[in-house]
């Protein structure tokens, strides 16, 4: 084939040589420190000839008489024009262009000139994701953009980060934000339905990243219409960039570990507290804790974190190779990565292949395509109580590691399992009572899997044809496809299993296509009037299926998965699913500026969803926005304002965007379900519809500055933004005597999020060997629900299920939380304090003396039992304010980066700390024995009376268990050394770069539990800033190499 | 240049009209349930949905347990033994309050969401399923939708409202809701007096009396006994009247379904029947002619649900693994001296090691699936003999007849005769005691004090509640004085 290539070439070149007087110009080519740029093209003014500099940058061009001159360009510098006139040789300094000006950001089915955009847009270079220890990109955007707040809820591996752009955004639907990879909607969310979490978006390889941009107000989102509420993140991923086909290969091992577990009574310790809090009770004959001896023939002392978390190692191996010419353009990776989690057992092994490969066809036509394909496995031996539902689980690992009794091992002392045969939980060894512990863990973590495997293609190719210079078309057509394998088996001999063992296999599929055609008008008017005409439409489809069997009563503990032998077979109801979502669309977009001072834009789509009521399928959404660069105006400089400031730019938004993220496929319609009657089939109405349902409504406004000074050594940007949202869906109950089947689900509630937000990023320092760049970002947020239906006056959200400690009314913030409140505890009885509904304080002791009650008021007289009904709106769970610090020092090869986040102004529900505090077998926290002992005892907790659940809040939720969740996290601190040129070129190496980091090196907070970053409900929107016995967020030093050929 | 222009508006216009073809994708179909469009498309799905009325009934928290349960334990025959409110602690100790979310507020939503199922299948049949199942097949369908409407606004009215003997039904009773309600809108409803809705109740029983197959066949035994038929109508026809204490109407009733002599049968139609053991009657596979109407359970497939089953409640551990949830009170009727050890029902009380009584008519093990008799044919034969007794005022033969018919199946030893009772009050007596031994655990005791006006008596150190108590009767649900601006409480 090349052989031909060449022997064509040589034809035409004969050819022209014929008609042409024809003489041979070379050269060099450099960048303005003399080193060579490679790929550089160099193109005759007249006749069509072309070529590209080669690794040393040189390059020889055969031109004609007719051209006159050279053109010269090359990606990032400035275009350059020489005269030939006569030159035979030619030696050029190109010059970086000046990036604020080329920089583009990407604004949904296209790009723009950051200089011009009017909407409020943050980008995140893919650098900066690159080498990070998570297992998927947004985990790494924490601290990076202002307004985008990220969570890591805790250590449980790929478990999908909170994600909040300008605060919480609906009650019912989802305030996740849209996520577009390279023009196709990606799936997100937890795609596992087993105990290892399976982010969605993991399936991408943070390291094939070029940039992420996300847009915040209506002018920026609009473009995404129906789903544009929550915010559009578009991922974009890498291409060939011009020049020599390149190399390169990222590699780093890393290790982590838990920390700041809480301190917990050694074995000793534990048995004292229980016999004195059995013999308050008055149950000391019955409940008798005693050591047992170990077969070291001394007393077990067991630290159950042994048996939970681990040191986990992880290696991640990244290689891509990609290159392009003037025709193509291609890219081509393979990336490997296995991570062990803090948990014992919880791993994550993916294997990525990514290609994007684009070519010019001829002037008029290009095509290309991306394909990706992600295998990656999520195993986890059992639940860690850490997930979404999980906090109450009877065998959630980092539970069980704090309830469990420290004076009883989890083995016998001839090896075998310690069992108590008769329940599968923990066994008693020498203690006299019914219960010392909830299962045994070490039989799950030894024989269980909780495992789901989720094979992911996305890819798209796209035809674009471009009849002239001013107009593009282009049809997209992209595929989202996701295969999920659920294993679970639980054995006969762990309390998940116990008796009869059990296996569950489930099966999902999320399949998605999306078909975009645009075209898109460019024309430049007078050199001074630009125009920009976009005109769109789209269609996306989305299927979900899956089904799942449970098998019980194991044959033979050989057997370890469904196809083993099991006595039963039963449908796994959990994942029984199918359905269906459709979105067409139209889309428009105008920008138009003049002279670079004055620009306005606007976003406007349509967009039909059949999720929607069958009288509301479609809606339109708009947004609008205008900029003034005032530097530009001759006021400005005849002030010499331009002195100070090299840029000064006013913009402002408005529109109106729709939220229908997670919203079901089929609730609005009225259906009938089947049943069984007297062995009869039956079929009942079982679903009350509405065909009014719509989109929620977000109607933004966004005022900002961006500006730059002294030549924007600094810039900066300010935003303040307000965003009421309308029409939430909410189920709104009608009267019972109504009879529907269900509560309808209804545009009713209103919220508000307004802020402030402002970005400085800054060249402190800039010499040749020296160089400082520090970049600060805050965003205020204020959040309010106005309105709720009038047949909900509040809405109590509930963690797993169990505990009632969130609540949304109007007036208050969302999720906010709804504790009972307690006066402290009584210094001569060392009885827990409450203050019930009516204000009153009630005296509480678990057993009360003939002749005492167990609430009481201080009078002694008996008072009626406080519990959760006695709950009021208490404490904020919404960040006031929150952001990252990043200072990155260069000098000569080495680097020094760190990245602190802050999130500020709320206040989290340590519920964990209920736990371990309660009184009954369960282990406690060390501060336990600060309590209340005789008379006068001024002790933190209570006198401990066996059995007591409620004084500590186990119960219901208390204040007391309720802080402050300020905190500044050493995010990552990152020291990095480039191998110099020098030494690189003896072993023909382009560049060497080796550096070691640290993930949450240090965290700057009074919060007592492990981490205040942190969420047991995930990305639940009312039930948020909880910390319900979970684990505790990874503490990660990586060292790491890049090289590239 | 200008060709380059039609093709971009050729390009550009296949484009958009990509977007035109998708109407229907716009609007999909769910493959799991079924549209309400297509709902009455089949009889398949029509008789279905008649089937599904009934199972609406069968509910746990109605009469597939707790309605049950609650018609017991309010009265004074049992004991709690648990004090748990999730079952029926507050109800039976009458602290129960309009937020009582087990009993007050879910048995109320369950027994109007079975009356809209009633109101939806009617609204549905007169728009389209009468054609097509054909107008026998019709009348038979909506008599049953009417019927089991009639049972739920029956049952509410026991609980919800003060008895009819209370000023002649004049007394606020429930909402009444004959329309089906399929989505949002304005519910505010007053109530009827509790005469309109006996009214309406009654209308529903004679549109199905008229309407009600004769019988499903006596291959279809299942059927016949948990579904309804024209008997069956009648038979709660009898409860009904002498609810109103309208005891001419309710002999009317009974006569077209009881022999005049013994043994006591229905000549027409299903031909209920005492079985000559009682036991026999709570023994799988339950279905025998003496069930007027049983709510059906099955295997794991069909179950009342945790905390509701009347096996769980009665039961206890040495029995069936039950929760012994409530004992016998050991003043109540099992007391009664004319009540002989050798009495077959004797045998449906299990005593527990403790020495404590429960009711053993429910004795499977879990998920608990004995049958919940909501009529027993024994009941109209006392029904009969009561009414008759009472219209007469006179100690009537065949009243006699007819109490002995149960005595004797069960007490072959104890024969009544006109001689025993010097009153027709001793009669009435000796009927009631007869009702209070014969459906113990059925939930007939709370309703039977009511129609009476009779205060319920002490238990355990449960007071009496006088018959004008406010709580005699239960309080309206929270949930609806809330959201029906209309209605109000008790």
């Amino acid at each position: 084939m090349r052989k031909l290539l060449a022997l064509l070439s040589t034809v035409v070149l004969l050819t022209t040589q014929l008609y042409a007087q024809n003489r041979t110009v070379t050269g060099n080519v450099t960048d303005e420190k003399g080193a060579p740029l490679v790929g550089v093209t160099i193109s005759a003014s007249s006749s069509d000839k072309k070529t590209i500099t080669d690794n040393s940058g040189n390059f020889s061009l055969s031109v004609t008489d007719r051209d006159k001159a050279l053109k010269i360009s090359y990606v990032g510098y400035n275009a350059e024009t020489v005269n030939l006139s006569g030159k035979t040789s030619i030696t050029l300094k190109m010059t970086a262009e000046d990036k604020a000006l080329s920089e583009v950001v990407v604004v949904g089915y296209g790009t723009q000139k950051k200089r011009d955009v009017t909407a409020s847009v943050s980008t995140v270079k893919g650098a900066v994701l690159a080498d990070k220890p998570v297992q998927s990109f947004e985990q790494a955007l924490g601290g990076r953009a202002a307004g985008v707040q990220i969570t890591i809820p805790n250590g449980v591996l790929n478990n999908p980060p909170v994600i909040r752009i300008r605060g919480t955004n609906s009650i019912s639907l989802s305030s996740y934000p849209l996520i577009v990879i390279d023009g196709v909607p990606s799936f997100t969310g937890d795609a596992s339905s087993t105990n290892a979490a399976g982010n969605a978006l993991a399936s991408i390889n943070p390291s094939d990243i070029e940039s992420i941009d996300i847009a915040k107000d209506a002018a920026a989102s609009a473009i995404y219409g129906s789903r544009a509420a929550n915010g559009v993140v578009f991922v974009t991923t890498k291409k060939g960039k011009p020049g020599r086909s390149r190399v390169n290969y990222d590699g780093n091992v890393s290790w982590a570990t838990a920390q700041r577990l809480p301190v917990l009574l050694n074995a000793t310790e534990y048995t004292n507290i229980k016999n004195e809090s059995a013999a308050n009770a008055g149950t000391g004959a019955i409940n008798v804790f005693a050591l047992t001896n170990g077969p070291d023939g001394n007393p077990i002392n067991t630290n159950w974190y042994d048996y939970a978390y681990r040191t986990g190692l992880s290696h991640n191996h990244n290689i891509n190779v990609s290159g392009a010419n003037e025709s193509t353009s291609y890219y081509f990776s393979f990336g490997y990565t296995k991570q062990q989690g803090i948990i014992q057992r919880n791993d994550f092994e993916r294997k990525t292949l990514l290609a994007n490969v684009d070519n010019k066809i001829n002037k008029m036509i290009s095509v290309g395509g991306k394909i990706s394909y992600a295998n990656q496995k999520n195993l986890a031996a059992l639940s860690s109580g850490s997930l979404p539902g999980e906090a109450f689980n009877t065998g959630g690992l980092a539970r069980l590691a704090q309830v469990n009794s420290p004076n009883v091992s989890p083995y016998n002392n001839d090896g075998t399992y310690n069992i108590n045969p008769a329940t599968g939980l923990l066994g008693l060894m020498n203690n006299k009572t019914t219960q010392v512990g909830f299962y045994n863990q070490v039989a799950a973590l030894k024989e269980n899997q909780s495992n789901s495997e989720t094979n992911q293609l996305q890819g798209n190719v796209y035809l674009q044809f471009k009849p002239v210079p001013w107009a593009t078309l282009r049809s997209l057509y992209g595929v989202d496809y996701s295969f999920v394998d659920n294993d679970l088996f639980a054995s006969a001999s762990s309390g998940e299993g116990f008796p009869i063992g059990n296996a569950t296999s489930a099966y999902n599929k999320n399949k998605r296509w999306v078909w975009t055609n645009t075209a898109q008008f460019d024309y430049t008017l007078a050199d001074k009037h630009t125009f920009g005409l976009l005109a769109g439409t789209e269609q996306q489809k989305s299927n979900n299926s899956g089904f799942g069997l449970l098998r019980t009563t194991i044959s033979d503990p050989f057997f370890t998965n469904i196809q083993g032998g099991f006595g039963t077979v039963a449908l796994s109801n959990t994942t029984n699913n199918i359905g269906e979502s459709y979105l067409t669309s139209i889309f428009g977009r105008l920008t138009y500026n003049y002279d670079r001072k004055y620009s306005i834009s606007g976003n406007i789509r349509r967009d039909g969803a059949s999720q929607l009521g069958a009288n509301n399928k479609y809606g339109t959404f708009w947004g609008v926005s205008a900029g003034w660069e005032i530097a530009k105006e001759n006021f400005w400089t005849a002030a010499k304002l331009d002195n100070v400031f090299s840029s000064f730019k006013l913009r402002g938004s408005y529109g109106r965007l729709g939220n229908i993220s997670g919203l079901s496929n089929f609730g609005s319609l009225s259906t009938y379900g089947a049943g069984l009657y007297a062995t009869g089939s039956t079929l009942g109405f079982g679903n009350a519809g509405n065909p009014d349902l719509k989109w929620e409504t977000s109607t933004k406004t966004d005022v900002g500055i961006t500006f730059g000074i002294l030549k924007e050594k600094i810039t900066g940007e300010i935003a303040y933004y307000n965003n009421n949202v309308d029409g939430l869906i909410l189920n709104v109950t009608q009267p019972p005597s109504a009879g529907l089947p269900n509560a309808i689900a209804t545009n009713v509630g209103s919220m508000y999020n307004k802020g402030l937000e402002v970005t400085l990023n800054a060249a402190i320092v800039a010499t040749k060997n020296f160089s400082w760049n520090s970049s600060f970002n805050i965003a205020f947020n204020k959040n309010e629900v106005t309105a709720l239906a009038p047949s909900l006056p509040s809405l109590v959200a509930t963690t797993s299920g169990l505990e009632s400690v969130s609540i949304t009314l109007p007036g208050y913030p969302i999720g906010t939380l709804y504790v009972t409140r307690t006066g402290g505890i009584d210094a001569a009885t060392g009885r827990r304090i409450f203050v019930n509904a009516a204000g009153k304080n009630v005296y509480f002791q678990n057993v009360a003396p003939a002749g005492q009650f167990r609430f009481s008021y201080a009078d002694g007289t008996v008072a009626p039992t406080v519990s959760s009904a006695d709950a009021a709106p208490y404490l904020n769970t919404n960040p006031k304010y929150q952001g990252g610090f990043e200072n990155t020092f260069k000098y000569k090869n080495f680097e020094l980066s760190a990245l602190f986040t802050y999130q500020m102004g709320f206040y989290v529900y340590y519920g964990s700390r209920a736990g371990l505090h309660d009184q009954r077998f369960w282990n406690n926290e060390a501060d336990i024995l600060n309590h209340w002992q005789k008379a006068g005892d001024n002790a933190a907790f209570p006198k401990v009376i066996f059995g007591d659940n409620i004084s500590n809040g186990s119960s219901f939720p208390l204040d007391i268990n309720v802080f402050k969740g300020d905190f500044i996290k050493l995010r990552s601190l990152t020291f990095g050394y480039s191998v110099p040129k020098p030494m690189l070129d003896k072993i023909k190496v382009n560049s060497v770069r080796l550096y070691v980091s640290g993930n949450n090196l240090a965290i700057f907070t009074k919060y007592p539990g492990p981490d205040p970053e942190t969420s047991s409900n995930g990305n639940g929107t009312t039930n948020q800033g909880i910390d319900r016995n979970q684990a505790p967020n990874a503490r990660i030093i990586t060292i790491g190499l890049n090289v590239g050929f | 240049m200008k060709k380059k222009i039609l093709y971009i508006t050729m390009l550009s216009s296949v484009m958009m009209m990509a977007v035109s073809c998708s109407k229907e994708t716009l609007s999909p179909v769910p493959t799991t349930s079924i549209s309400d469009a297509n709902a009455f498309a089949t009889t398949d799905r029509i008789l279905g949905q008649v089937k599904n009325l009934y199972a609406g009934m069968r509910s746990g928290s109605f009469y597939g347990g707790r309605y049950i349960i609650y018609n017991d334990i309010r009265a004074d025959e049992f004991i709690n033994e648990l004090t748990n409110v999730v079952t029926g602690y507050d109800v039976w100790n009458g602290t129960m309050n309009n937020s009582s979310t087990n009993s007050v507020v879910s048995l109320w939503a369950q027994a109007y969401f079975t009356i809209n199922l009633c109101n939806v299948f009617l609204d549905g049949m007169a728009a389209s399923g009468n054609t097509v199942v054909g107008s026998t097949l019709a009348a038979n369908y909506n008599a049953e939708a009417k019927m089991v409407r009639a049972i739920c606004y029956y049952s509410l009215l026991q609980l919800y409202a003060r008895p009819y003997s209370d000023g002649a039904g004049s007394k606020p009773g429930l909402p009444l809701r004959l329309q089906g309600n399929t989505g949002s809108g304005n519910y505010d409803l007053a109530r009827s007096t509790v005469a309109q809705v006996y009214q309406q109740v009654l209308d529903d029983l004679n549109f199905a009396e008229t309407n009600l197959p004769l019988t499903y066949g006596s291959a279809a035994q299942l059927s016949n006994v948990t579904r309804g038929h024209k008997n069956t109508a009648i038979a709660f026809k009898t409860r009904v009247y002498l609810s109103m204490q309208k005891y001419t109407e309710a002999t009317t009733e009974a006569n077209k379904i009881v022999s005049a002599t013994p043994p006591f049968t229905a000549a027409t139609g299903v031909p209920f029947a005492l079985q000559s053991d009682i036991t026999k009657v709570f023994a799988s596979p339950y279905i025998t002619t003496e069930s007027v109407l049983s709510m059906p359970f099955n295997g794991t497939t069909e179950t009342p649900g945790g905390q509701n089953q009347l096996g769980y409640y009665y039961g206890q551990t040495g029995l069936n693994g039950g929760n012994g949830e409530y004992s016998l009170n050991t003043n109540g009727i099992i007391a009664n001296a004319g009540w002989t050890a050798t009495d077959k029902r004797r045998s449906l009380i299990y005593t527990a090691t403790n020495g404590k009584k429960f009711v053993s008519k429910y004795p499977s093990v879990s998920p608990f699936t004995d049958y919940a008799p909501v009529m027993r044919y024994s009941e109209v034969l006392l029904n009969l003999a009561e009414a008759k007794v009472r219209t007469s005022n006179t100690v009537d033969a065949q009243a006699v007849a007819l109490l002995n018919a149960v005595r004797n199946r069960s007490d072959a030893s104890t024969i009544f005769t006109v001689a025993s009772f010097a009153t027709a009050a001793d009669l009435i007596a000796a009927i009631l005691t007869e009702r209070r031994i014969e459906f113990l655990g059925e939930g007939l005791r709370a309703p039977d004090l009511a129609r009476l006006a009779l205060p319920i008596p002490a238990k355990g150190s449960i007071a009496a509640i006088p018959f004008s108590a406010q709580n005699y009767i239960w309080p309206i649900s929270a949930t609806e004085l809330q959201l029906n601006k209309l209605m109000t409480d008790n």
